[in-house]
């Protein structure tokens, strides 16, 4: 699934990541992001017929803590998860939630109408609207010869 | 005397099973347990657990004796005809469960869903009042 045009093109772990998801799912019951060496946050690229969409799970993130710009075909997400107020950390009993600032590029699909991108928050869950641009109409090549 | 840990996870997976087997027609859904923090305040004690995805039509919160249960319903934000060409994690419902001890004040629970996140604040019980025992003399 070669969409993303830069990233992990070789990952050995791919494999075994996949057949513990294939494991994980027969149980139907996982952690989430129990697995860690991951990006921060997981994105999920669909496509449909005029456009792509990326979704993001950001809890806890309101859209004035999010910053998204997009150059050269890379999409550029960060932000910060923090919630209201802060609490001593000795106030925890229990700290299993992600905090804290982060960033990830993600390299876009070719012909995407990079002006035309939207963004809106449901819930906690970040939606990217990417649509396509129209196909280019084959060009003819004149050949000359001497 | 209340113990050490007044409000701890209960046995997810057996909850999670049970919940499961009565909605059989729905098994191919996942379930997760969401990340949670509990941490405590002057008044008592504050849940807070991530549910991305999920609205306050879509989120149940119960308590039957002494247990806590959340359970968030996620809907597809997705059109129908769009396929999956890159895919990090998999969307599923969010099922997790706690058993409250005395320590909690019940009737006094309130909740609030902001950006995908829960918070249940959960008050500190009032103190038994000492009694004053009188001691009669003979």
């Amino acid at each position: 699934m070669a969409v993303f045009r830069l990233g992990q093109s070789w990952d050995p772990l791919r494999d075994l990541e996949r057949e513990v998801d294939r494991l994980l799912q027969g149980v139907n019951l996982t952690f989430h992001g129990v697995r860690t060496g991951r990006q921060y946050p997981a994105v999920n690229l669909h496509e449909s017929a005029n456009e792509y969409i990326l979704t993001s799970e950001l809890p806890s993130t309101a859209p004035e803590d999010l910053d998204l710009t997009i150059a050269n075909g890379v999409l550029t997400m960060s932000g910060h998860r923090h919630d209201e107020g802060e609490i001593p950390e000795d106030r925890f009993r229990r700290q299993e939630r992600p905090r804290g600032p982060w960033k990830r590029s993600l390299p876009l699909p070719e012909r995407i109408q990079e002006d035309e991108l939207s963004a809106d928050f449901h819930n906690g869950v970040l939606v990217v609207r990417l649509p396509k641009a129209p196909q280019e109409e084959p060009r003819q090549i004149p050949i000359t010869s001497d | 005397m209340s113990t050490d840990h007044p409000i701890k996870p209960s046995q997810d997976l057996v909850t999670a099973n049970r919940i499961e087997d009565s909605t059989s027609a729905a098994t191919d859904r996942f379930v997760f347990t969401p990340p949670i923090d509990i941490f405590e305040t002057a008044d008592g004690l504050v849940l807070r657990a991530d549910l991305p995805g999920v609205s306050l039509d879509s989120l149940e919160l119960q308590i039957q004796d002494n247990r806590l249960t959340l359970f968030g319903r996620v809907e597809t934000l997705l059109p129908e005809d769009a396929v999956a060409v890159h895919r990090e994690f998999e969307v599923g419902d969010f099922l997790r469960s706690f058993i409250l001890s005395d320590e909690v004040d019940y009737d006094r629970i309130t909740a609030r869903l902001s950006h995908g996140v829960l918070e249940v604040e959960l008050p500190r019980a009032a103190q038994a009042e000492p009694r004053r025992i009188q001691v009669n003399a003979e």
